[in-house]
């Protein structure tokens, strides 16, 4: 039973069965049962087969990585000992590494001095064996190699895949089951309301049930590419694959003009992110020749192992005790005219300048070469991020991206894809360096903040919780952007839960109502209590409610642990309080909003008969899923007794040297503390986190129940009161404007000036030589006609008459055909004999 | 020497050397004797004559094929393989070998293609195939003659049994005019080729082909005996006459177009491949058998006396196969019956072959490598020729069984019922043209690149030039007759009255045709296999 041989094994067999499903229905897809009935079966059965493969998978990592509840060893006494260290480790000075941030007031003393050696001395003493990671890493198939590119297909697994993987074969399970029910539109024709076609009448078109679920079983196979990927080079084909799967499934009902456009804005939007991601690829790999995660150990023909460090060594490697530092792939790629100058003066003996070049590189790194590298390429991967995940200033896409079926924004556009970005933060968390860091805290907290006070005013109930998504995402990058690693993973663990959840349940609603305008809601409970109260259970976990100290719903410990850890950070860096007061903010507005769609949906009177008299509960196929994914919304966060829960798994695929915290920055010119993540949970700052947390939820209920339940305060009113604020809102802070004024005109201007330009100047050029060839065509076919052929014409007449002369010597009749051949030979000899006297007769 | 010598001597040449490399000439003559048992006996009646035919035609080809190893195997050797069978009645080399691999290969093919076509029907089965064996024996001897009255015989023996097949379609006016015509024709042609050949014995004293050649190169290089050359020039016209019968070349084609058009499509697929290939291959033979002799030994007078045979070979079958090339394409415009079309097609193509054996014999002596190209390229372009014209007759039975008709009229609109046919067609119709990438590109691209060759290095490079500009531009002629053929098929409107049954997704007939159309792609793309074997043939050219 070992687990570096059975992980790989059913993880890539959970990998590659939705692509079997992908195919299979692709080529049979409609000879599937009556409309292609039975590719619901397929794709489910692939999905759940994904998903016991996982659970297996998860079961080996349990077995051969017991997860145990952290040692919080320090006690509460050493907080105070944190003043002292950081002091300690701004006094650094302008240093070559980021200094970890020692864990014990005793060990201030060891911290390394100017010397710049005794880190790993450090380490070692002090912590017994520095914490590593339990992943497995390794390739399946290499693609192409040659040089120093190395494309390959492999996997990098972790205590986090194995999480990851299981958390979206399950969430994709329920998806697919309720799908299937949800999509039974599809299985005969369709006639679209909202397309008009030129004759007035509506589209009718023949459904698309299995090409629903072709898209969704592709998606669940680039999703989980994406999750196993063992190299940057992976990531980057899968997250174009995801990218391509969300095109199809926004753009499912392509018909509809606002489907296809909000198809097309999230693919070319996500184009924008994925520049940047390239330019970061680009700078990891021209620096440092590999964007493999893990270190690879190749066995050479000598038998002898040679081992090839991985991203995650160069960045942190051992000698530094994992210490973020600049790699020397790209100090001397900074120092190019140096190496170059060394080079040159060693041209003879280059085993000399390669060991006068490593001699060098500590002495460039103190100077600073190469950290803009870093930063370019930390920046460059966040930036696909911001993209994939809909963070500020990309996140236009996702709530547009809601034209696509309910359930597709329930997997693809809540809980999976767009949290890729956020993974993708997480997984190359050890990477990023201080300022970076910064960047997305803030980036987090702007769109935290923007899309949660664009949710308040929002009436399209898929549009509010889309909105809550792009808030929730932002609420992860800014838990990572301040050095909560496992608060910002594990607050994507259960949004994953609670917003498929939610999204579910709008889905219910907007199937039973056939209506997305909240406006038009109300009292549904009545007629969907399941719907009602799961949804219900959803609101809750999102606000993160709880009896504070004892016991909540997923979202509770999640958003706790993220307000924890911002609160930690702001009390460590002043100058950046606001950061938790964007988070203590938005959860503030977040329950508000959540309440205000709970209750003008499900509570009060109907405020439509139109919509109410055809509600009804969905069929058990679709309020299963709900249940179930109730269930672990509120359980997501628990840990079982021993430790067993998703924050303590997460601990084990913690990155090598993130437990420490970290100093450094030198982008703005100041020194920043990144506190270690169980600082948070120090008491102090937990309490303070936590109480927080909830005052500012149970505030935000309590003034939605004000305003839409008891009906104390007018909407309306507020409304009218804050008018410009509320149209500001409504007009979602007019991004889409300024963004078709800044690049979408811009772009069709360029485009029409060169179409101008093409059609007045270029084409009329063209058109005035083929007006030239023309006429010199007409004058050519002239010739053509009368001069050639007549040529031709008399030529072709003469072979014709010549032919038909031929007939005429074949009579048919025998007399002359005998006769033919004496002449014929009287002929030859004759000829012969006149030919040849000179030659032979002669 | 006495008598008791002599014939323990020639017993042991012809129990030992000769019947081994003779079988398969052996098993096609034991196979004509199983299908008449088979007719004759009633134990054996149950017997499919066909499938006797074609087990015997099955086993021929296997010792051709064996045959053709064995010569293979020993080409290196210088001057290549060659044995002298029956006291130099025949010649075992590999010309012969690749020859008769042809003729037993298109044996088998043409009788599974006569099965699956339905003439002859079982009734007649026996006389159809007893005939078309005893024929392709004929043909295989003429590819293998060395003495002149084995020519006489072979040629007769291919040629009798084809006059009864002409007329095989009995009670039908036109097959057994067809037939009186090709007999009359015959045999008129045949006194001819007879009085030339007793000329020929009786100046040179000897029918041997190369004590012939060694004869004539000397008497022709003397150049004193003005009479004797007139006679010989005499004699060898008129076996030439007898030849040009074979080949149907002009002026000796009238046959050809009548028995075509009076003869089933099968008989007419019969003759335009075997007894074009049987033809060609004979016409090679007495070039070079009459034009050079054995390795070196013709020296000074001898030699030169052999060019000026040569030269004067070499213009007859030129100058014979302008006007054939010519005529025949021209005679094609007008036609409204398919199978005189392709009979005029056959016609045309045996110009293109003579062109060939021109060049060939052109290149004889002076450039022995030109010379097995140019006999090479003929080999090649009848391999591809039988499949070509194989499958434009099969189709053109195909068209007949379905539509009762061999008139192009009849084809209009075939396109919209019989789409694979067309195709079909389409792809031998341009083959036929010489059009690339078909294997009829190739082969036409052979033999004319042999004619270069010939105008780079031989006497007869004007000859040669004038051939090689007919050539191409009776390649753009024919463009006109056989793409007409398409057009009725493609543009033309379906006729109201067609009888055609919707033909099945697939059919044994189709089958038969995709898989004679097939290798006519192939060899265009894929020829350098079936060059090699073309090569092999040439190899006897020293």
């Amino acid at each position: 039973m070992d687990p570096a041989a059975q992980l790989p094994l059913l993880l890539g067999l959970a990998w590659l069965t939705p692509l079997a499903s992908f195919v299979a229905i692709l080529f049979f897809g409609p000879r599937m049962g009556s409309h292609g009935r039975n590719a619901a079966w397929v794709a489910t059965a692939a999905i759940v087969t994904s998903l016991v493969l996982s659970l297996t998978a998860f079961v080996v990592w349990l077995g051969a990585h017991p997860v145990t509840a952290p040692a919080h060893g320090h006690g509460d006494s050493h907080g105070e000992a944190h003043a002292a260290d950081h002091a300690a480790a701004a006094a650094d000075g302008e240093h070559a590494a980021f200094r970890q941030v020692a864990l014990r007031a005793g060990d201030a003393a060891a911290l390394p001095g100017a010397d710049g050696h005794g880190d790993s001395d450090h380490n070692a003493e002090a912590h017994g064996e520095p914490h590593l990671p339990a992943a497995y890493a390794g390739d399946w198939y290499t693609l192409y190699e040659g040089g120093r590119l190395k494309l390959s297909i492999g996997w990098y697994i972790d205590a986090l895949t194995v999480l990851m993987f299981v958390v979206v074969t399950f969430i994709a399970t329920c998806i697919h089951v309720y799908a299937s029910g949800y999509m039974h539109d599809e299985l005969h024709d369709v006639t679209d309301h909202e397309v008009t076609l030129a004759d007035g009448h509506h589209l009718h078109r023949p459904g698309r049930f299995p090409r629903f679920f072709q898209a969704l079983s592709l998606f669940c196979f680039s999703m989980l590419g994406i999750v196993i990927a063992g190299n940057l080079a992976m990531v980057f084909i899968f997250w174009e694959l995801v990218g391509i799967c969300s095109w199809f499934l926004i753009g499912f009902y392509y018909e509809r003009k606002s489907a296809s456009t909000a198809a097309n804005k999230a693919f070319i939007v996500n184009r924008v992110g994925d520049f940047g991601m390239l330019i970061g690829l680009m700078a990891l790999w021209g620096a440092l020749g590999t964007l493999s995660f893990a270190d690879s150990t190749a066995v050479g023909p000598d038998g002898h192992e040679t081992v090839t460090p991985g991203l995650f060594s160069l960045f942190r490697p051992a000698e530094t005790g994992h210490a973020l530092q600049v790699p020397d792939g790209m100090v001397t790629a900074a120092a190019a005219s140096e190496v170059a100058t060394i080079a040159a003066d060693h041209a003879a003996t280059p085993a000399d300048s390669a060991s006068e070049i490593a001699a060098r590189v500590p002495g460039w790194r103190e100077a600073g070469l190469g950290r803009w590298l870093l930063v370019i390429a930390g920046l460059g991967i966040f930036c696909g991020c911001v993209g994939k995940s809909a963070q500020f200033p990309l996140f236009v896409w996702l709530p547009d991206a809601m034209e696509g079926p309910t359930p597709v924004s329930a997997l693809v556009h809540s809980a999976t894809m767009v949290a890729a970005g956020v993974y993708l933060v997480g997984r190359f968390f050890p990477v990023l360096s201080p300022d970076v860091l910064l960047v997305i805290a803030y980036a987090g907290a702007i769109t935290l903040f923007i899309a949660a006070t664009i949710a308040l005013v929002a009436n399209d109930i898929k549009r509010v919780l889309a909105y809550s998504t792009v808030s929730q995402l932002g609420y992860m990058m800014l838990a990572l952007g301040v050095g909560g690693w496992v608060a910002g993973l594990f607050h994507l663990v259960t949004h994953a839960f609670f917003k498929s959840l939610l999204f579910l349940c709008s889905g219910s609603v907007i199937h039973a109502c056939h209506t997305n305008d909240m406006r038009k809601m109300g009292g549904l409970i009545k007629v969907m209590p399941w719907t009602g109260y799961t949804m219900l259970v959803g609101c809750l976990a999102i606000i993160g409610a709880g009896i504070p100290f004892v016991i909540g719903f997923s979202g509770y410990y999640s958003k706790d642990s993220i307000l924890a850890q911002a609160l930690s950070f702001s009390q460590a860096n002043p100058s950046h309080t606001i950061l938790y007061w964007a988070v203590a903010g938005g959860a503030f507005i977040t329950a508000f909003y959540m309440f205000r769609l709970w209750f003008m949906t499900f509570m009060g009177t109907p405020r439509d008969h139109h919509v109410a008299e055809h509600a009804h509960e969905s069929p058990n196929v679709m309020v299963t899923p709900l249940v179930v994914l109730a269930v672990l919304a509120v359980a997501a966060g628990w840990a079982l007794p021993g430790g067993l829960g998703v924050a303590n798994l997460l601990e084990q695929a913690r990155p090598a040297g993130t437990a420490e915290g970290m100093t450094g920055g030198f982008a703005f010119g100041q020194r920043l503390v990144f506190p270690a993540e169980h600082e948070s949970h120090v008491g102090a700052v937990h309490v303070t986190a936590t109480t927080t947390a909830f005052a500012t939820a149970l505030a935000g209920v309590v003034l939605a129940a004000a305003m839409y339940l008891w009906r104390l305060i007018s909407p309306a009113g507020v409304a009218t009161v804050f008018r410009p604020v509320y149209a500001f809102l409504a007009g979602r802070w007019y991004f889409d404007e300024l963004y078709d004024v800044l690049f979408v005109k811009p772009t069709l201007g360029i485009a029409r000036l060169a179409s101008g330009i093409d059609r007045g100047l270029i084409d009329k050029l063209i058109d005035g030589l083929a007006w030239t060839a023309r006429r010199l065509a007409g004058l050519d076919a002239w010739i053509d006609k009368t001069v050639v052929d007549g040529l031709v014409n008399a030529t072709a007449n003469a072979t014709w008459n010549a032919g038909l002369k031929m007939r005429a010597v074949q009579t048919g009749r025998l007399r002359q055909y005998v006769m033919f051949i004496v002449v014929g030979t009287v002929a030859l000899f004759v000829l012969a004999s006149l030919a040849f006297r000179s030659s032979v007769a002669g | 020497m006495d008598l008791g010598s002599l014939v323990s001597g020639t017993i042991n040449d012809t129990v030992r050397v000769s019947l081994p490399l003779f079988r398969v000439e052996l098993v096609i003559a034991v196979s004509v004797v199983l299908v008449l048992l088979a007719r004759m006996l009633p134990v054996l009646r149950w017997l499919d004559s066909g499938l006797v035919a074609l087990g015997g035609a099955c086993f021929a080809t296997w010792y051709g094929w064996a045959d053709l190893q064995t010569v293979q195997q020993t080409v290196p050797q210088a001057g290549g393989f060659r044995e002298e069978l029956f006291g130099g009645l025949l010649v075992f080399d590999s010309l012969t070998a690749t020859i008769r691999l042809l003729l037993a290969a298109f044996l088998a093919l043409y009788i599974v293609f006569t099965k699956v076509s339905g003439i002859p029907d079982r009734e007649d089965g026996a006389d159809f195939y007893v005939l078309v064996l005893g024929a392709t024996l004929g043909m295989c001897l003429m590819a293998s003659a060395n003495h002149l009255l084995m020519v006489f015989m072979a040629v007769e023996m291919a040629s009798v049994p084809s006059y009864a097949l002409a007329g095989f379609l009995k009670g039908r006016k036109a097959a057994s005019e067809a037939a009186l015509k090709y007999a009359v024709y015959g045999a008129g042609a045949a006194g001819i080729m007879l009085y030339g050949i007793s000329l020929l014995a009786g100046v040179l004293g000897t029918c041997h082909l190369p004590s012939m050649a060694a004869e004539m190169g000397r008497i022709v290089g003397e150049g004193k005996a003005s009479g004797e050359i007139m006679v010989l020039s005499l004699g060898g016209l008129m076996l030439a006459v007898g030849l040009a019968f074979k080949l149907s070349a002009v002026p000796f084609h009238f046959w050809c177009p009548d028995v075509f058009e009076g003869a089933a499509a099968e008989i007419g697929a019969f003759l335009s491949v075997a007894s074009k290939a049987a033809a060609v291959a004979l016409a090679v033979r007495l070039v070079f058998g009459l034009g050079t002799v054995a390795d070196g030994a013709a020296a000074g007078a001898v030699a030169a006396g052999l060019a000026d045979v040569r030269h004067f070979m070499v213009y007859v079958v030129g100058l014979m196969a302008v006007a054939t090339c010519t005529l025949g394409n021209l005679a094609a415009y007008g036609q409204t019956n398919m199978k005189r079309l392709l009979a005029y097609s056959t016609v045309a193509h045996a110009g293109y072959l003579m062109m060939g054996v021109a060049a060939a014999g052109a290149l004889a002596g002076v450039d022995a490598a030109g010379a097995q190209r140019a006999v090479a390229a003929l080999a090649f372009y009848l391999g591809t020729y039988l499949f070509m014209n194989l499958a434009a007759f099969a189709i053109v039975a195909v068209l007949r069984n379905r539509l009762r008709s061999e008139e192009i009229a009849s084809y209009a609109g075939l396109v919209r019922t019989n789409p694979g046919i067309v195709v079909a067609t389409t792809v031998v119709l341009v083959s036929l043209i010489g059009l690339p990438p078909l294997a009829g590109f190739v082969a036409k691209f052979l033999i004319f690149s042999s004619l270069v060759k010939a105008i780079a290095s031989t006497a007869e490079s004007p000859l040669m030039l004038v051939i090689l500009i007919v050539g191409g531009i009776n390649t753009v002629i024919s463009l006109f007759y056989y793409l007409r053929v398409l057009k009725v098929m493609t543009f033309d409107s379906l006729p109201e009255d067609r009888v055609a049954e919707p033909a099945g997704a697939f059919s044994l007939a189709g089958g038969l045709v995709a898989a004679l159309a097939v290798p006519v792609v192939l060899f265009g793309i894929l020829w350098s296999g079936l060059y090699g074997f073309a090569q092999l043939a040439g190899s006897f050219a020293s």
